[in-house]
């Protein structure tokens, strides 16, 4: 029961992913961060099979890193997320597939569009404005529908996230610990403080 | 409701014209009966072909992606765009290249021949055999309905603003009985020197 | 080890030069002279079939070769190598052609196929260049040059009123869509050549001198037949007959090539060799 969420809004993308690494019935971790960064402009959040999620976030960030110091650029987030999405489609037929799922948020470093990217791990690539994987999906998209404009401040954003990830500690059964929050803008990558303590009264 | 086929849901359908072709498909995206997306298309163009691609929705971009790659080798290699007929050779063979591990997709060509003008559709299955038709071919899981609504409302010799009322129809209602496919549509229209493409909003729920 | 370790036999000479290749093209140039003439309606190529011996069969001697039933080809050089070739052309334009698009390449993809395999010859490990000049004649579907003539013309007149977006005739990449006969030359070092009418081998310039003399725009395939014998007479030893000649053409579908009769939208081969008695009627009529 792994939370992922993605939202873009003016300019940024919001990444969301939540805190606990769970084994079985068992926290084993209530402070896992399931983000890496690929470049300045792009950050992954995965979910999936323990050993193969950071294996293949890992293994696409070293991709990206090295493209970018051959090339001295950064590869935007669409190529980026075409990218893994064309590394996902080959595991897929390989003899033992990763099982990860991913958000890939970014900002266009030339243009300064938000765009955020939805992939499950049988490599479905989707171009979205708020996305989430798992269960958080039921939940929060209706929510998302809702309450999301193209044009959201950063500010309305973590309203906006505050009001999921409310909904998902009131309906999910499982403690999820709260959630890594990070927020990429055309300056770069930054983390968001988020109260994670707030106590939501089930129904 | 279940298998490979039917997981992302979507639906494409073409009919043939008087000296024109239409082709169309609708834009969900899904996993089970939940929609991710609602703009995702299944309809892609290559030269003056057109291809359409329902199915798992992982195997409509790959499927998608090599197609632009071998259409482009191809006119570098000939000089020349593709012909539909052709293009619809390439696709039977490449797919039955992968004949004891499928690409999960029913895909459909839509087009006019080069030299003559005449109407070219066709349909395959997934190892790429062909169904050639002289009416409409339809794909993908609103296939039942889409079958009955161009029963019904397709005739011969329709002309491009007739044939655009009649696919529009055939497809929108199809998917309206289908929970896996609707969320809007993409319509082409082919003419000799033309080609028209409509987005339809659909029901948004 | 031996086969892990390979060189070119053909390298540069300090001056530049690949004499590898050089010597494969003088082994053309003491072959058999060919040659073929490109008409309005079609192609010809020509040759000699020299038998070394009064007891050799002449009917099991065949020179001119069908690639694809509307292309084929002929030589001048070794014959080995040539049917090495032949086997290769044949191959490709199945695999490389007709198992994807279910249609015969058209004669440029063709060529390019065999120029290919040329060419490798030249670079790669443990292996000699071909012997060999091609011939390859073929008809393509396509735009015919009087058609696009008339489209031209066409565009022209109505060009006043509408200067607009017209159905282009060439392709994206400002290629071809051009059918009717195609005639291309292939040389050891894999480069080739499209010609109106051209020869190699022994007597390859004495029969272009003759050719360019005879060649005439808007030719038809009937006087494209009659200048290929009048220019093999000029370089042929022995006497001409329809044992000792051989005469490909690329002309009008031979249905009656096709073995069935009443098969709707069926099409027999462009490329079909003439028959010695044929060859002998022509020859007549010299």
């Amino acid at each position: 029961m792994e939370v992922l969420l993605g939202i873009t809004g003016k300019d940024f993308t919001l990444i969301a992913a939540s805190k606990a690494a769970m084994r079985g019935a068992t926290i084993l971790k209530a402070s896992d961060d399931k983000t890496r960064q690929l470049n300045k402009h792009t950050l992954m959040a995965f979910s999936g099979e323990a050993g193969d999620t950071v294996q293949f976030a890992e293994y696409i960030q070293a991709n990206a890193q090295l493209y970018s110091m051959r090339n001295e650029t950064d590869l935007s987030p669409s190529a980026l997320a075409n990218f893994v999405r064309g590394e996902l489609a080959h595991s897929l037929r390989s003899r033992k597939p990763y099982n990860v799922n991913l958000l890939l948020g970014g900002v266009d470093p030339i243009t300064h569009k938000p765009s955020l990217y939805w992939l499950d791990y049988l490599a479905a690539l989707a171009p979205l404005p708020y996305a989430a994987h798992g269960y958080a999906q039921y939940y929060c998209l209706s929510i998302l529908d809702k309450h999301h404009h193209p044009d959201i401040t950063l500010g309305q954003g973590i309203k906006l996230l505050t009001l999921c990830t409310d909904e998902l500690k009131r309906r999910l059964p499982v403690d999820f610990k709260g959630m890594t929050v990070k927020a990429v803008t055309k300056d770069g990558i930054v983390d968001i403080e988020f109260d994670d303590d707030k106590v939501v009264k089930s129904a | 409701m279940s298998g490979i086929f039917a997981i992302n849901g979507g639906a494409c359908v073409a009919m043939v014209g008087k000296d024109c072709v239409a082709i169309a498909c609708d834009l969900r995206l899904g996993l089970q009966a939940l929609t991710v997306s609602n703009n995702f298309p299944k309809i892609f163009q290559y030269g003056d072909v057109f291809l359409g691609l329902t199915g798992l929705a992982t195997d409509v971009s790959t499927v998608s992606d090599l197609f632009r790659y071998k259409v482009n080798m191809y006119r570098l290699r000939e000089e020349r765009d593709i012909a539909p007929r052709t293009f619809a050779n390439l696709v039977s063979s490449t797919l039955y290249e992968k004949r004891f591990g499928p690409y999960f997709v029913g895909p459909v060509v839509a087009g006019l021949e080069p030299k003559t003008g005449e109407p070219f559709i066709c349909g395959f299955d997934s190892i790429g055999c062909i169904d050639f038709a002289k009416d409409f071919i339809v794909s993908g899981t609103a296939t039942d309905q889409l079958f009955g609504m161009c029963e019904s409302l397709w005739e011969p010799n329709l002309g491009p603003e007739d044939l655009f009322e009649t696919i529009s129809q055939a497809l929108l209602n199809a998917v309206d009985r289908d929970a896996l496919s609707g969320w809007g549509a993409h319509i082409y229209i082919i003419e000799k020197d033309k080609v028209t493409k409509r987005l339809l909003k659909g029901r948004q729920d | 080890m031996a086969d892990r370790y390979s060189f070119s036999l053909t390298t540069f000479s300090p001056s530049g030069k690949l004499v590898q290749i050089e010597y494969a093209l003088n082994a053309v140039n003491q072959g058999v002279t060919a040659l073929g003439i490109k008409a309005t309606n079609g192609i010809v190529l020509a040759t000699e079939k020299k038998s070394s011996s009064p007891l050799a069969d002449p009917t099991s001697l065949s020179k001119i070769s069908l690639i694809t039933p509307n292309i084929g080809m002929v030589y001048s050089g070794m014959g080995p190598d040539y049917r090495v070739l032949v086997d290769r052309a044949r191959k490709v334009s199945h695999t490389g052609y007709k198992r994807i698009y279910n249609e015969y390449p058209p004669t440029r993809i063709l060529v390019q196929d065999v120029a290919r395999e040329m060419q490798e010859a030249t670079q790669s490990g443990g292996v000699r260049p071909y012997g060999v000049s091609l011939l390859i004649a073929g008809w393509d579907e396509g735009v015919l040059p009087e058609e696009e003539v008339e489209a031209l013309a066409a565009k022209a007149a109505a060009g006043k009123e509408d200067d607009g977006e017209k159905k282009k005739i060439t392709g994206k990449t400002g290629g071809i869509l051009k059918g009717g006969p195609m005639l291309y030359q292939v040389d050891p070092s894999g480069s080739y050549f499209p010609w109106k009418a051209t020869a190699i081998g022994k007597s390859a310039t004495t029969a272009k001198t003759f050719l360019e003399k005879r060649y005439t725009e808007g030719l038809e395939l009937e006087d494209a037949v009659h200048i290929a014998l009048l220019t093999l007479k000029e370089t042929i030893e022995g006497e001409m007959s329809g044992e000792t000649i051989e005469i490909g053409i690329v002309g009008p579908p031979a249905d009656h090539l096709l073995g069935v009769e009443g098969v709707e939208g069926a099409r027999g081969p462009r490329f079909r060799k003439l028959t010695p008695q044929e060859i002998e009627d022509y020859l007549t009529n010299l």
